[in-house]
């Protein structure tokens, strides 16, 4: 009975302070993009002509099917992360499409128009080798897989294994390939490097060996790219240290040894360094595959050549060219080959696979992004016209991930950036005043130059501003005459303003391949794209905002920090977030590893932030280093400190900049590796603003709160995970001084730990591993009832250590991501958002973690607002500020302020992207959406007409008295 | 922190209970890695209903969740799931669809194989309410994601108290000198009265006095106006 009452206390209590999303707001200033990642193997459905469907297996783990018209998703399977959800193979027959997962340790079907399973079969485990569809007598029953050991048979069907036999010497024949001709025989491809070829022969119906040899061939490295079957069961291997193609007919038993053909022969020759690439095509499992093949030579040199009679005849060079692919349509067989136009476009052509001879009127243009990548995929979708000739469209995949699907002539028909599944690191920057309001900014911050022509520049600046309002009237007017669709305007690089509440920004994205976005985050329109080359996988980014948008006509700056993992050295990519230019200002070098970086509220001249980079050998390197940024340095290095964490010894420093640049170790915390290792480290947000003090209590007393700058909460965790002994520590350590202000261990928790470090308090999440639930707990610091120094904080100067009050809850769901809400001023109330694993965005209330929040209520506690105690932390779907677009693996929460203090703008970024606005004080300063000016108008006139009326009767009135 | 503690004694002498009643060890690790990464592997198998809707219009967007994302599973065109390659423990099964709700069970493995599914209680997390397994989940409908908007109409604008205090007395002074015959002398004279007891202290400046004066400062017309208007009334009759 006491839990209800609670329950209800706090229902009733969020009535008025959770916000929520009215059904009337969906998709009004919130948007997403779903992702899929990079394609490892997409296929279109050819099954009927009309279908859409393509097929895409992606490196993120991603299974989906997408609408080949539109580029929209069908549906999109996410399995889980790492090795166990890796997709290893995707096969497709008719309707279903079958799925090797995690090592080869699933295979799935999928029923591909709907999105739901078929079946799900469990494999033995072993490492995954190939996957193949195997025919019988004309139709695709079974599929086979082969593992490092052993090969297996399943039914397509059902799922059901019909034999698994293991691999003759596996433990020195590398299996790698796996042919069906669709004879009822399966042959398995081995060989041992540098001896010979090992080929096994199987029975379908049983998994009985029929045959096994063994030919010599002392050139083999690999299997996979360099050999082929065409033709009927005829091996063909290329080599390049011997520049020879070697066959082998696989079924015939006089054959022991590999038939030479030396490409100069077929005046052919592999470029030094490459390794050569055989691609051959089986248009149906159940038969044998075609006799022409595609030998790449060199990266731009591909030839199609044919095996007839045992002999080899190039049927077509194609030189250069980029990329290559067959493509099948009913009967017949097409190869489309890229090749290059020009510096800025590709073209793409049909040729005819079994003569090679040129479709006419197939070409495609590709017109190649200057800001992109080279392509480096090509996936064709050939279909029959009505005049029976064969026509196609292709997808083309660059370096940067972007997908473009393109139709003859070279319509782009869709496009994808699939950078975008990985962003790393993102910052909202404000977008720029138009002309006419950067004028009227620029009247006040000149300085006065006579009385006339003050006057003169308002009077020419008012007409300027009665002249954009005319011009925009006549927009309204002019557009209210079209219909609606066509006036939706473009949001274009050229008419971007920041708008009057600031709600709209620019969001730079950068992502993990270095393909860096510039996205309108009310629309969600890709503005600009840069791709960096040459960027190491696994790199490390900062993005820095140097300068922002306020200092016309200064550019805003944005500089990225790209550190490799490897060798920890870094270097500078500076750019304008608003246009995506890259700045030419010079960047310093940096030769040395940098550990940390430091962006001061110091500005140079050009009112750009002075950003700090520590190498190391704790030299400082700034930039931009000119001599007035120098002089500033040399006036402030006293008061300039900063942290390093060297989490493999378990070490926290704190450093001071010296004069000449250099730094001397001020204080250093060890935290024994042996027991615990540290996970994190984070202070506070620089551009956070704490409205009050203090808080006031039920008694009218004023709780101060402990509002140190400075302060690093470091999250550790134990070495030792037994459950038992395992403990998260968290410290609270100023970054100046080096203090611990504060000390606590959770005991029996494990990570992974989230937290949230602001204003006066910390807010982590643990996994308890003895009731085998995540809770949430609280710290909030006070520093009693009376400042110390009410003026300035200064970490030097403080005698009384804080108070520390904490709390903890039950959070009863997992939790991938956690954030706070950030306001303009700070005076609306805080919110978490808290990433659930399903995808939705919990907006929770900083309410519900007060360390003062009682477990019997009394009249100061109510006084007060403070909701009585409850171990459980309530869950409300209408808390979810992303309804039902839900975000996939959400990887990072971006908070930023806007104009409106009620409003804090939300980027969730994972493999989806999604933008909104939550208000967690409710819309206090703006008119709410349902405003009913019907209502407040009539009422006025109402009232108005009333008195009149009145008015006139008491007139009326006083006449007839005056007679009597 | 004392209300977590207490539970925590509650919780080992049920552990004790619950560890004898059913042979399982509840504080079997969970999904540590590491410790039971070359023990066997088992099966979480079960079925969803959503009841009303056909299988094919949400399965395609809804997955099997095993304690978070540590293990994931998907479900068959049928509404059944399996999730494969679980070590032995306890783990919290959620089906996560955006647009209807299920409830999550918790599914204790033992290291032989053995399967159990009860509902799932954080406070209380050794409390044993058994599920059927295999698993059969059914939606309790639709998620409510938004709040509903507050709709102005004229039933809820009469109905509100403040306006209830308003038009009630303004029915009374209309109405009631219409009902009531004021000509009576007797019948003011006992109004009168009532009217005096009403207002115990006459020293006392009444405050609907005191607004009255204060308004009808700039329009003493009006205020003629009513007078003239009741005259007229007498007159009339």
């Amino acid at each position: 009975m006491a839990w209800l009452v609670v329950r209800l206390a706090i229902s009733l209590s969020l009535l008025y302070t959770a916000s929520a999303v009215f059904e009337d707001q969906v998709g009004k200033f919130d948007w997403r993009e779903q992702f899929i990642g990079k394609v490892r193997f997409a296929l279109f459905d050819t099954h009927s002509q009309a279908s859409k469907k393509l097929l895409v297996a992606t490196d993120k783990n991603v299974f989906a099917s997408l609408n080949s018209r539109t580029g929209d998703l069908f549906w999109r399977h996410v399995d889980k992360t790492g090795p166990e959800g890796h997709i290893d193979a995707l096969l497709m027959y008719g309707q279903d499409a079958v799925v090797v997962v995690g090592n080869g340790r699933l295979l799935r079907s999928w029923e591909t128009t709907v999105g739901g399973l078929k079946w799900e079969a469990v494999l033995d485990t072993g490492s995954f080798q190939a996957a193949a569809l195997i025919g019988v007598q004309d139709f695709v029953k079974y599929v086979a897989v082969l593992k490092k050991s052993a090969i297996s048979l399943h039914d397509l069907s059902s799922g059901s294994q019909i034999w698994v036999e293991n691999l003759p010497d596996s433990d020195t024949v590398q299996y790698q390939t796996i042919y069906s001709g669709g004879n009822g025989l399966v042959f398995v491809l081995g060989f041992v490097p540098s001896s010979h070829i090992v080929i096994v022969e199987y029975k379908i119906e049983d998994g009985e060996i029929m045959k096994k040899k063994s030919v010599e061939a002392a050139w083999m490295s690999s299997l996979e790219n360099s050999c082929a079957v065409i033709s009927s069961g005829n091996l063909l291997c290329v080599d390049q240290t011997t520049q020879s193609l070697y066959t082998l007919p696989l079924q015939s038993a006089e054959h022991t040894e590999m038939r030479q053909i030396h490409l100069q022969t077929l005046d052919l020759e592999v470029a030094s360094g490459f390794q050569p690439v055989l691609t051959s095509t089986q248009p149906n499992p159940a038969q044998p595959p075609l006799a022409e093949f595609f030998l790449q030579l060199s990266p731009d040199h591909h030839i199609l050549l044919q095996l007839k009679d045992d002999l080899i005849a190039p049927l077509r060079d194609f030189n250069p060219s980029y990329l290559a692919a067959f493509a099948t349509s009913g009967e017949k067989t097409v190869a489309a080959v890229m090749t290059s136009k020009n510096d800025t476009a590709c073209s793409i052509n049909l040729f005819s696979a079994d003569t090679g001879r040129r479709h006419l009127d197939t070409t495609i243009i590709y017109h190649m992004d200057p800001n992109g990548g080279k392509p480096n995929r090509l996936y064709v979708h050939a279909f029959l016209k009505k005049d029976d000739s064969v026509g196609y469209r292709v997808m083309v995949q660059t370096e940067d991930l972007t997908l473009t699907f393109l139709q003859q002539p070279g319509r782009v028909v869709w496009m994808r950036e699939e950078a975008l599944a990985d962003v790393v690191t993102m910052e909202m920057v404000d977008l720029p005043l138009t002309g006419t309001q950067a004028e009227l900014e620029g009247e006040f911050g000149k300085k006065a130059d006579g009385l006339l022509p003050m006057v003169l520049k308002r009077l020419s600046s008012q007409f300027i501003l009665l002249q954009a309002w005319m011009a925009h009237l006549w927009k309204l007017f002019y557009d209210a005459r079209k219909p609606r669709s066509s006036v939706k305007n473009e949001v274009t690089i050229d008419t971007l303003s920041r708008d009057e509440f600031n709600l709209q920004k620019m969001m730079v994205m950068v992502t993990a391949s270095g393909k860096l976005f510039g996205i309108d985050s009310k629309s969600g329109t890709v503005l600009w794209k840069q791709y960096l080359e040459d960027i190491k996988p696994d790199s490390i980014f900062k993005l820095i905002v140097q300068r922002t948008t306020a200092h016309f006509p200064h550019p805003p700056q944005c500089t990225l920090l790209i550190k490799d993992k490897d060798t920890g050295l870094g270097s500078l990519y500076v750019f304008n977030p608003i246009f995506g230019k890259k700045s030419h200002i010079s960047v310093p070098a940096l030769p040395r590893p940098v550990l940390q970086t430091l962006l001061l509220p110091v500005i140079d001249q050009d009112y750009a932030k002075v950003l700090l980079l520590i190498d190391d050998q704790y030299k400082v390197t700034a930039f931009p280093s000119t001599k007035n940024v120098l002089q500033q340095l040399q006036d402030t290095a006293s008061s300039v400190f900063f942290y390093l964490v060297d989490s493999s010894q378990g070490k926290l420093s704190g450093f001071r900049l010296r004069m000449d640049l250099s730094t001397e170790l001020i204080w250093e915390v060890v935290i024994p590796t042996e027991v615990q290792k540290i996970v994190a480290v984070k202070g506070k947000r620089a551009n956070e603003h704490v409205h009050s003090q203090g808080r006031v209590m039920g008694d009218r007393s004023v709780l101060y709160k402990y509002l140190n700058p400075n302060l690093l909460a470091v999250i550790t965790e134990s070495t030792d995970i037994h459950q038992e002994r395992s403990f998260v520590g968290i410290f609270l350590i100023d970054g100046v001084t080096g203090r611990i202000v504060h000390e606590a261990v959770q005991r029996k928790a494990r990570g992974p730990v989230h937290f949230v470090h602001s204003e006066n308090w910390l807010v982590y999440v643990y996994w308890n591993s003895k009731f085998r639930r995540n809770e949430f707990s609280v710290l909030e610091l006070f520093e009693g009832a009376e400042l110390y120094n009410s003026t300035v904080f200064s970490s030097l100067d403080r005698p009384h250590p804080p108070q520390v009050l904490q709390q903890s809850y039950i959070f009863p769901a997992p939790i991938s991501t956690l954030e706070a809400t950030l306001t303009e001023k700070g005076i609306t109330s805080r919110h978490l958002l808290v990433g659930l694993p399903s995808g939705s965005i919990l907006s929770l209330p900083k309410m519900f973690l007060d360390p003062r929040r009682p477990e019997l209520i009394s009249e100061q506690s109510r006084e007060e607002n403070l909701i009585p105690y409850a171990p459980e932390m309530p869950i409300r779907t209408e808390w979810f500020i992303n309804y039902n677009q839900t975000v996939s693996r959400v990887r990072g929460i971006y908070t930023a302020p806007s104009g409106l203090e009620s409003t804090c703008l939300v980027v969730v970024y994972g493999l989806d992207i999604y933008q909104t606005r939550v208000f967690p004080s409710k819309q206090f300063d703006v008119l709410k959406d349902d405003y009913d000016y019907v209502l407040i108008s009539s009422v006025l006139f109402g009232l108005f007409f009333a008195t009149m009326i009145s008015k006139r009767l008491a007139e009326v009135k006083l006449l007839n008295r005056a007679w009597r | 922190m004392q209300y977590i503690k207490r539970l925590l004694d509650v919780y080992i002498a049920l552990q004790a209970l619950f560890a004898l009643s059913w042979g399982f060890s509840d504080t079997e690790p969970g999904p540590v890695a590491g410790s039971q990464s070359n023990g066997d592997r088992f099966k979480i198998e079960g079925r969803a209903v959503v009841p009303g809707v056909k299988t094919q219009d949400w399965i395609s967007t809804a997955r099997i969740l095993v304690e978070g994302e540590e293990y994931v599973g998907f479900l068959k065109t049928d509404g059944s799931f399996a999730v494969n390659d679980v070590p032995s423990g306890s783990y919290v099964v959620e089906i996560v669809s955006p647009s209807f709700r299920f409830d999550p069970v918790r599914v204790d493995i033992t290291s032989k194989g053995k399967m159990r599914a009860r509902l799932v209680n954080y406070i209380k997390t050794s409390e044993v309410l058994r599920q059927p397994y295999p698993l059969q989940i059914r939606s309790g409908g639709p998620h409510t994601y938004f709040m509903k908007r507050e709709t102005w109409g004229w039933t809820d604008f009469l109905m509100n108290p403040m306006v209830m205090m308003m038009v009630l007395p303004l029915l009374i002074i209309v109405l009631l000198p219409k009902v009531v015959n004021t000509n009576d002398p007797e019948m003011r004279k006992e109004m009168e009265q009532s009217m005096n007891m009403l207002n115990p202290n006459p020293e006392l400046p009444d405050v609907s006095e005191l607004m009255t004066k204060l308004f009808s400062k700039g329009s003493s017309k009006s205020g003629g106006g009513t007078k003239g208007s009741r005259s007229v009334a007498l007159k009339r009759r």
